[in-house]
């Protein structure tokens, strides 16, 4: 009989320990937190970059960075926006990827793919600080 | 050897000839004629063709287009050029198939051409089979009472061209990317500076100067090697000229700008159009404020932003009419009365344009 | 009895949605409100006074052209099956007659813009030697201004009396008929516009999306988001005929760069002479970046207005489609002309693809000029 009542006795133990840790820890992050953080971005920013540079991207061996040095001229603040080239208003990565298939003669990335979204993250970093102006031609 | 001249510049000039009509007719221009030895003349300007080799006998189809075109249109101008000029970056990576590819479609001009050195003809075999194919890296020769001098001006420190790198191929990779931080400054370096002074010392000073670079003898913005790192000495070279023209490449953009007596004049880029540094958020530079930007490229048109120029001479003063393909042709020449160069049409803010409001 | 049905209903189509779209009944599906220039405003009576003068042969040196010789509306306003026109005595020149469907929202008419409106448009074929071929405009002058029918037309709809009557008020109310042809609703507007996801079949599905990416053809043929004029109205150099003249393109372009041509004088060499012909635009405002380029035309009816180009010398969509896969060449591996307009390269679409893209235009002919419902193949 007192085996059943220890059993329960430590489960709510464990549970009101367990409760407790999940309870201080749940609504602070920590300063060291926001440092990891920003190193899993950079890290992503730094595939974007790796990406950018890359003459293997497309087909033909041209990189974007030979058009767009430092992601310059690519305007990520303005989007979505209507883009001439495609008829319709569109978000940065379907640009992206009417690059991939026309100056670089490639082929598109899946919208979801890790390379679009570090490419977008390096794009991003790059025009860090300038004002949003979605729809701006 | 242009001869001692002390003619006064105050002569009433009578215009003969046809006028330039915006958008028309780029190969004319406002000819004026002299009864002294200095004829106006006009030549033709091609640059930065970045011919890229894939493998095998395939190019990037997109920059040949791009020389191909300029080439063909060269041959069309009426009346034609004295000699044509090719500014620099011939090949992307320095390549023997880049550069017989393009001298072979450069070979289509049915003129004499000189020729400049870029960084990206020249990191690959520090310039060896560029000039099997163009002669000397750097040069001079007089035409019409103008003395014209070409200058490699895309040297850099000597560890970094021949101790930094373990091949030349990655020599030129690293040289390749505009916005490499790897790079390293550009310069025309001491060895030519002293030939400069040498060349320079039998030229009188009232002898309209014209100095052919591919990088721009000037400071602009150094993320992107728009960046010659001892500017200031070669202009103090060219500083007792009267009239004193420089005229680069590399920058794939309508730039102009007057320093002291210097006026200084970009040519586009056959391949493909570069940003402005001051499109790049992060970039900390001296923009030469009185540029009027070029239209913002639409990259279905692959030619857009791209294009070759002509150049006038005129009163030893330079005037280029750039040929743009899908735009505007712009003129920018030496105005006499701001006494620095300026875009005939759009100057004044209230006559640009949207396309050049864009960026 | 169920063929003469078919027709009667498509005659009465086609002569009903006209004007109905003229009188405000808002633009036709996928397109914007037709242009109307401020000096020519939109009545039944000046509409109708420009079709008869659209349709009066008298106006040409053998009494037996009018703009309807070469401007059929049976034929989608066009000379199909001809490559190239036959004014009087059947002499040809060197182009292909556009369609007047939709050439409103043009802003420049013929295939090298020559003409900056409908209005001055029309002047230029009566006095052209292998159209109409009239010295001046003269004889149309004294016929408008003597026969009473024109007369009366002339006094109701400009309030003028008819011997006062110019070029001006002709021309007026021809292009005021012209503003009437404008036709949207087609099964691609359906589809795009109103969501209707039955308007098009799954082949034409992909034929739209080669349009958008892989074919590039919206650049140029331009579809937007709330509206398809098909046209940027710009000039490009594709590659059609000028790629057999290459040779010649210097002695042409000097000819032009020497001369200086009043734009009527372009109008005659143009048409006069096939080599000519080939510098397109070049002739008209003589600057390199139009060497060889023609405008591009709209693709809104093109299914019925074969063949194709600006020399007609593209019998088929699909062989059209073929030519741009080969980048601008109509024989794949021939040498593109030097001076290939910068949108224009090999395409690599498969043959399956080439006939989504063909099945895909097939779709933007207007409901009101479609074959009635039973005479239509049903492709998949």
């Amino acid at each position: 009989m007192w085996k059943k009542y220890a059993g329960i006795a430590v489960v709510v133990v464990i549970l009101t320990v367990a409760a407790a840790s999940v309870w201080v820890h749940t609504d602070e992050f920590t300063g060291e937190d926001l440092q990891r953080w920003d190193k899993e971005y950079q890290s992503v920013v730094a595939y974007g970059r790796e990406l950018w540079v890359s003459a293997e991207l497309g087909n033909n061996g041209v990189s974007c960075a030979q058009c767009h040095p430092n992601g310059a001229n690519t305007h990520p603040e303005t989007y979505p926006k209507f883009q001439q080239q495609l008829g319709k208003v569109v978000a940065l990565r379907d640009m992206i990827n009417w690059c991939l298939r026309n100056p670089l003669e490639g082929d598109p990335l899946e919208l979801d793919s890790a390379e679009m979204i570090a490419i977008e993250a390096y794009l991003m970093t790059e025009r860090k600080g300038v004002a949003i102006a979605p729809g701006k031609h | 050897m242009s001869s001692r001249s002390t003619i006064s510049r105050r002569r009433f000039l009578k215009a003969a000839g046809m006028a330039a009509g915006a958008g028309l007719l780029p190969v004319s221009s406002v000819r004026l004629s002299f009864a002294d030895e200095k004829k106006d003349f006009t030549f033709a300007y091609i640059s930065d063709a970045h011919i890229q080799h894939i493998r095998g006998t395939k190019f990037v189809r997109n920059w040949d287009r791009g020389l191909i075109r300029a080439v063909a249109e060269t041959n069309l101008m009426v009346p034609e050029p004295d000699f044509v000029m090719f500014g620099g970056d011939l090949a992307q990576l320095g390549t023997k198939p880049e550069l017989d590819h393009g001298a072979e479609m450069l070979s289509k001009l049915k003129h004499k051409t000189y020729c400049v050195m870029g960084e990206h003809d020249y990191y690959l075999d520090l310039g060896e089979h560029w000039s099997k194919l163009f002669g000397p890296q750097y040069y001079s020769f007089d035409h019409k009472g103008v003395h014209f001098v070409v200058l490699n001006s895309i040297l850099t420190f000597d560890e970094w061209t021949h101790e930094r790198w373990p091949s030349a191929e990655q020599r030129m990779l690293e040289m390749a990317g505009l916005d490499n931080p790897n790079g390293s400054p550009f310069m025309v370096g001491e060895k030519q500076r002293d030939w400069l002074k040498q060349d320079l010392a039998a030229v009188p000073t009232t002898t309209p100067v014209v100095v052919f670079s591919h990088s721009p003898i000037q400071k602009i913005y150094k993320g992107w090697n728009f960046w010659t790192e001892d500017a200031e000495e070669v202009q103090a070279l060219l500083k007792p000229y009267a009239s004193a023209t420089v005229l680069y490449g590399h920058v794939h953009q309508i730039q102009y700008s007057q320093i002291g007596n210097i006026a200084f004049q970009s040519v586009m880029a056959t391949a493909w159009p570069w940003p402005y540094p001051e499109s790049y958020a992060h970039a900390e530079m001296d923009w030469p404020v009185m540029t009027v930007p070029m239209n913002r490229a639409d990259p279905f048109f692959e030619r857009d932003a791209t294009g070759w120029q002509t150049v006038d001479l005129m009163k030893g003063r330079t005037g280029l009419n750039y040929t743009l393909y899908n735009n505007t042709a712009r003129t920018v020449k030496f105005c006499t009365k701001t006494g620095r160069p300026r875009d005939v049409s759009y100057q004044d803010e209230s006559a640009r344009i949207p396309p050049q409001m864009h960026y | 009895m169920k063929n003469v049905l078919a027709v009667a209903f498509l005659i009465l189509g086609m002569l009903a949605t006209g004007p109905l779209a003229a009188a405000g009944d808002g633009p036709p599906l996928g397109l914007p409100p037709v242009p109307i220039p401020d000096d020519n405003p939109m009545t039944p009576e000046k509409i109708a006074l420009g079709d008869k003068l659209f349709h009066d042969t008298r106006f040409s040196t053998t009494g037996e052209v009018s703009c309807a010789t070469c401007h059929e509306k049976e034929k989608a306003f066009t000379d199909s099956p001809l490559k190239t026109s036959e004014g009087i005595d059947k002499l040809t020149g060197t182009r292909n007659a556009p369609t007047v469907l939709n050439a409103a929202y043009m802003t420049s008419q013929f295939w090298d813009g020559r003409s900056p409106s409908l209005e001055d448009q029309a002047l230029h074929p009566f006095t052209n030697p292998v159209e109409m071929g009239l010295k001046n405009h003269q004889p149309i002058l004294d016929i408008v201004r003597s026969d009473p029918e024109y007369v009366a037309a002339f006094e109701q709809v400009f309030g003028i009396e008819g011997r006062e009557a110019t070029m001006d008020e002709v021309t007026k109310a021809i292009a005021a008929f012209e503003r009437t042809q404008v036709y949207g609703n087609s099964p691609f507007d359906r589809y795009y516009y109103l969501n209707d996801t039955r308007a098009l079949t799954e082949q034409q599905v992909r034929g739209l999306d080669i349009f958008i990416n892989q074919g590039r053809c919206v650049s140029c043929h331009v579809i937007e988001q709330t509206q398809a004029l098909f046209t940027d109205n710009r000039f490009h150099n594709i590659g059609v005929g000028i790629n057999d003249i290459q040779g010649d393109i210097p002695e042409l372009a000097h000819a032009f760069l020497e001369a200086d041509y009043t734009l009527e004088e372009v109008d005659v060499q143009v048409l006069g002479d096939a080599r000519t012909s080939e510098l397109g635009r070049f002739a008209v405002v003589r600057a390199f970046n139009d060497i060889g380029a023609f405008k591009t035309p709209t693709l809104r009816n093109i299914d019925l207005t074969a063949p194709y180009m600006h020399d007609g010398s593209i019998a088929t969509l699909r062989e059209v489609v073929e030519h741009y896969n080969n980048g601008g060449v109509t024989n794949e591996g021939d040498p593109v002309n030097d001076f290939l307009g910068g949108g224009i390269r090999p395409l690599d679409l498969s043959e399956e693809q080439i006939d989504d893209l063909v099945a895909f235009m097939e779709a933007l002919t207007s409901d009101e000029l479609q074959p009635p419902a039973g005479n239509q193949e049903v492709t998949q």
